[in-house]
Formats: C-alpha cells, sequence, structure tokens
C-alpha cells in the first residue's frame, strides 16, 4: 500500500513566481500557447475563417460604393477644402483599415474570459498557476495577427479594383503610430475583458462601445464634421490621433484636422488605458471570485 | 377510457400553438429588458457614421450625383431607410435559426418536436414573434430618425410601406425557414446566415443605389427581396410614387417569396425528417 502510494504520487511542478525572467518567460509561454489554441480552434472551422477573412472587404465596400456615388467620383471637393486631399478611396481605406483592430481590442480581447466560459474551461484556465491576463494577451496576438491578413486582403482588393496612390515614404511612422494605438487598444480590450466577467450579456457592452467607438473615429469622414463635443470626446481613444497621424503619413498633401503631438497623444494614452485596464481587471478578478461568479451564465 | 393525445389537431388547436409561441418568444424578449433596448436605439448608430460622410464628401444634405440616379437628392433618408429594412434582415435572419438553436441550448427542442401538433405552426409562432419584435425595432428606430432627421411620416406613406414590409418578412421566412433547417441538421447555422447577410448588405441597395453596382452584381440583387421592398419603399416614400405605379417591383417580390417559402417548407421538413431519422435531434 505504501509502496503504492509512493508510485502514484502527484508529479509537483515548481512553478515561477515573482518579477523574475524565468516567470516572465513562463508567462510569454502561455500568452503563446493561448494564441495558438485560438488558431487551432480558427482553422477546426475553415468556413467561418475564411468568412471572417472577407468580412473586412465586405463591410468596407459600402462606404467606398456610397462616397463615390455621392460625389459621382472619387474626388470630393468639400474632402480636399477639409483636408487637402480629395480622394475618396485612399481616405476611405486610410480610416477603414483601422476598424478591424476596434473589433480586436472589443471583441476579441473583451470576449476571451466569456468565450472560455461557454466552452466550460474558464475555471479551468483559473487554476492554472499563470495570469490570467495571458488568456486576454494570447487572443490579442491571435486576432492582431488574424485582423492584419485581413487587412492585407482589403489592400490588395482596394489596390486591384480602384487603385491606390500612398506615400510608401511614410509606411514606417505610420506603423510605428499604428503599434502605439494598437498598445492602447489592447488597454480598452482588457477593461472590457473585465466587464464581461461580470456582465454576463456583455455583447451590448462590446456593441455600444464599437458603435460608440466607430462614431468618434474619423474613418470615413474628417474629424471636424462632428460636433465640438464629440470631437473632444474622442481624444480618449487612440483612434481618433492614430488615424489623423497615419494619414498624414501616408495621403499626400493630406492636412491633418488637429493639429497636435500624435506620438506623445498616442503614448500618454496607451499608458493610461494599460495602467487603467490593468486595474481594472484585477479588481473585477478579486470580485468574482469572492462572489463565485465564475460559473454563472 | 384514456383519450389519445395523437388525435388530428385543429385549427383552432393549432392557432394556440402558433399564440402560445409567439407569448413565449415575447415574455423571452421582456425578460431581457437591456437588449430590447439596445435593439430599439443602437442600429442607429450604425448608419449615423454614412450621414457624416454625406456631409464631408458634399458638404450639405443633397447630393446631385445622387439626384441623378435615385430622382432625390437627399441621402440621409434615402440611408434611413436602408437601414431601417435591413434591420429586418438582421433578426429575421439570424432570429429564427438562433431561436431553433436557443431551444437545443435550452433543451426543449425534444419537447417541441414531440409535442402533438404541426411543426409547421410552431415555426409560424417563431417567425411572428421575430416579426413582431423587428417591427416593434424598426419602428422606434424610424420614428426617433424622423425626429432627429427631420423625415416626414404621415399614414398615408406608412400604409403602404407596411404592406411592403410585410412582403419583405414572408420572403425572409423563406429564407429563414432554410437557416432553422440547417440549424437543426448542421447545428451551426451562424456562418451561412452571416454569408447570406453579406449577400443581402452588398448586393442589395442598402447602402447605394442598385445602379451603382457592376451589372452582374445588379443581376444577383434582383433575386434579392430586400431589393424591391427597398426600391417600392424608397419611390413610396422620397418621390411619393403610389403603390399601383410599382406594380413590377410589387409582382416580383411576391414571386420571390412564393419560391423561398415553398424552398423553406421543403428544406425544414426534409431536414427535420433526416434529423429524426438519425437521433441527433438533440445534439449541440
Amino acid at each position: 500500500m505504501e509502496k503504492n502510494k509512493e508510485k502514484y504520487r502527484l508529479r509537483e511542478v515548481k512553478c515561477p513566481t515573482g518579477v523574475n525572467w524565468t516567470n516572465l518567460r513562463a508567462e510569454l509561454s502561455a500568452i503563446w500557447q493561448s494564441n495558438i489554441k485560438a488558431w487551432k480552434i480558427d482553422f477546426a472551422y475553415p468556413v467561418s475563417f475564411i468568412r471572417q477573412l472577407i468580412s473586412p472587404i465586405v463591410f468596407m465596400l459600402p462606404y467606398i460604393l456610397y462616397g463615390l456615388v455621392l460625389i459621382g467620383g472619387r474626388y470630393s471637393e468639400n474632402l480636399a477644402q477639409l483636408v487637402g486631399t480629395g480622394d475618396v478611396v485612399a481616405f476611405i481605406f486610410t480610416g477603414y483599415i483601422m476598424m478591424g483592430f476596434i473589433g480586436t481590442a472589443v471583441w476579441a480581447m473583451g470576449f476571451s474570459m466569456r468565450r472560455e466560459q461557454w466552452f466550460g474551461t474558464l475555471e479551468a484556465i483559473y487554476v492554472t498557476p499563470a495570469s490570467r491576463l495571458g488568456q486576454v494577451l494570447g487572443m490579442a496576438l491571435h486576432s492582431t495577427v488574424h485582423q492584419g491578413v485581413g487587412t492585407i486582403m482589403q489592400f490588395i482588393f482596394i489596390y486591384a479594383t480602384f487603385g491606390l496612390a500612398l506615400n510608401v515614404s511614410g509606411i514606417l511612422p505610420a506603423l510605428a503610430i499604428f503599434a502605439l494605438m494598437m498598445f492602447a487598444l489592447y488597454g480598452f480590450g482588457i477593461v472590457i475583458a473585465a466587464l464581461s466577467l461580470i456582465l454576463k450579456e456583455g455583447w451590448i457592452v462590446s456593441d455600444s462601445f464599437y458603435s460608440i467607438m466607430t462614431i468618434l473615429s474619423p474613418v470615413a469622414y474628417p474629424l471636424i464634421v462632428l460636433p465640438t463635443l464629440a470631437q473632444q470626446a474622442s481624444y480618449i481613444f487612440p483612434t481618433a490621433p492614430a488615424l489623423i497621424g497615419i494619414r498624414t503619413f501616408l495621403i499626400q498633401n493630406y492636412v491633418p484636422e488637429v493639429v497636435s503631438n500624435v506620438f506623445l497623444h498616442l503614448i500618454i494614452l496607451s499608458a493610461a488605458w494599460i495602467l487603467f485596464g490593468v486595474l481594472v481587471f484585477h479588481l473585477t478578478d478579486k470580485y468574482v471570485r469572492k462572489r463565485g461568479m465564475l460559473k454563472k451564465f | 377510457m384514456t383519450q389519445s393525445i395523437y388525435e388530428p389537431s385543429s385549427l383552432r388547436g393549432n392557432l394556440f400553438v402558433v399564440w402560445d409561441e409567439l407569448v413565449k418568444n415575447m415574455k423571452f424578449l421582456m425578460a431581457y429588458p437591456v437588449i430590447f433596448i439596445f435593439w430599439a436605439l443602437f442600429p442607429i448608430l450604425w448608419f449615423i457614421p454614412f450621414i457624416l460622410q454625406g456631409q464631408a464628401f458634399v458638404g450639405g444634405l443633397q447630393s446631385a450625383n445622387f439626384a441623378q440616379i435615385t430622382g432625390s437628392g437627399e441621402y440621409i433618408p434615402f440611408i434611413v431607410i436602408g437601414a431601417v429594412l435591413n434591420s429586418y434582415v438582421n433578426t429575421l435572419l439570424y432570429g429564427m435559426g438562433e431561436n431553433i438553436r436557443r431551444e437545443a441550448y435550452q433543451g426543449t427542442l425534444d419537447y417541441v418536436f414531440a409535442a402533438p401538433c404541426n411543426k409547421a405552426y410552431v415555426l409560424i409562432g417563431k417567425a411572428l414573434s421575430e416579426s413582431v419584435s423587428s417591427t416593434i425595432f424598426a419602428a422606434s428606430q424610424l420614428t426617433i430618425s424622423a425626429l432627429l432627421f427631420g423625415m416626414n411620416l404621415t399614414l398615408g406613406v406608412l400604409l403602404p410601406v407596411f404592406f411592403i414590409v410585410i412582403l419583405l418578412i414572408l420572403g425572409l421566412y423563406g429564407l429563414s425557414l432554410v437557416l432553422a433547417a440547417f440549424s437543426l441538421m448542421y447545428k451551426q447555422s451562424h456562418d451561412v446566415s452571416e454569408t447570406i447577410g453579406y449577400i443581402f448588405y452588398v448586393f442589395s441597395p442598402v447602402r447605394y443605389p442598385i445602379e451603382s453596382l457592376p451589372t452582374g452584381a445588379q443581376i444577383i440583387g434582383k433575386l434579392i427581396p430586400l431589393t424591391y421592398a427597398l426600391i417600392i419603399v424608397r419611390a413610396i416614400m422620397l418621390l411619393g410614387t403610389s403603390l399601383s405605379a410599382m406594380y413590377w417591383e410589387i409582382f416580383a417580390l411576391i414571386i420571390i417569396d412564393v419560391v423561398f417559402l415553398l424552398a423553406g417548407f421543403y428544406m425544414f421538413n426534409w431536414m427535420e425528417t433526416k434529423t429524426k431519422k438519425s437521433g441527433t435531434m438533440s445534439h449541440h
């Protein structure tokens, strides 16, 4: 009996804890595995995967076709007066590529925990000796790459159908702005993920934020057509300054509708949203565990 | 002597089934007031970017090019009508497939299909409840839009529009029956309904006139009931055309409705028999 006990003793696993290189590596590995898991689920449903890849084109087309019908061509005098460039296709394309990434924050990250709850694996993830945020960040990584592929497809489609004239030299600074925007969006996504733990019908919160951010982001129109209050509200989200910055570098003759230091603005927003997100997630995590709400739908 | 429950159902009994299904679904809807408010208000936010885009591109509320193609240069009512009618597509297409799926999630699908009544009446009840909720949402969106953007809504305009909406709903019933059939057999009809939603969104004149599409795309658009509904409703509301002047479009809409409904009932009966035989009715 004693011999059996010794034989079947559970294997002890030593988990790295604290702020050290080993722990960081372990956490990064957890994020990576969460990302791999999301890709495996994606590839398990090829029809759904292909549909999601073409959806950015499907939802961008109406903006472009509607714009072309409104002005009877691709050059808008009024838009040129507002922002210096009248090419509506380039203007809408550079704006719309951001929409998918708003979805990354609001839907993919926001719903990462809720999805685990649906699959019945949330509690199992919660008892693993890894940060709960790893799950959210793994989904963020997966969704960013997924959306990146969708954006490349959008670009190919628009380039082949309408042609695009963008400043090639502006691609690097535009990517830097994009990276800063994504950091801030990740912070925002962590807040939504935390909310989805408490609010069981969290899709309403996600959809509401998505709708509001779509209006406050100058995707298909310059910021100055919004009422003053809405313009001011748009500064707390990263998409408005990022879009203005990206267009400044990518579109020739583009005159930014709001003059400010986009890089500084985005650095402050990124730091603020990430700190706020981690704080809200930490508090929510403690709250739901204390109340035993993890299993509730 | 015990009475057999397998008596042939009377019409009155079947109408009770329809009514109870309708009441049940409305109770579900009312149990989540936040969802109710969301669908009544938030779809308005989805078309506001198009209105702002119009203002940025043309610098006013009228577009000369729009007037050349559609007969009216006012793009705001064009967008509002497109969005409100498209909301029927969103709720009916996704709603019916998901309604069947929800019964499976709740563990009540087996009971519904084992009930001694004609399943067509259960489906009619589900479809009616989706139509009632869609109409409540559409009415609230239209009213708010009318107040916000100053659209003219009179009874003389709304009555023929209501008639066209009923014809649109019938066509969508047919499609949603096909989706419900997919839901029974393949469990996840979500991708199919999303794909149909995409086709409707791109090939129907929801956001732009159908004339702005290439010829091939226009032909696909003319096989969709929403296309005719949008053309007729916009003609009535924006151009003041009478219903009788749109007889060709109404006829085309009725033909599409009949084809979709027949295909829907045939598919559903076929899939129901298949799932019953394979014993996969309650699988998730």
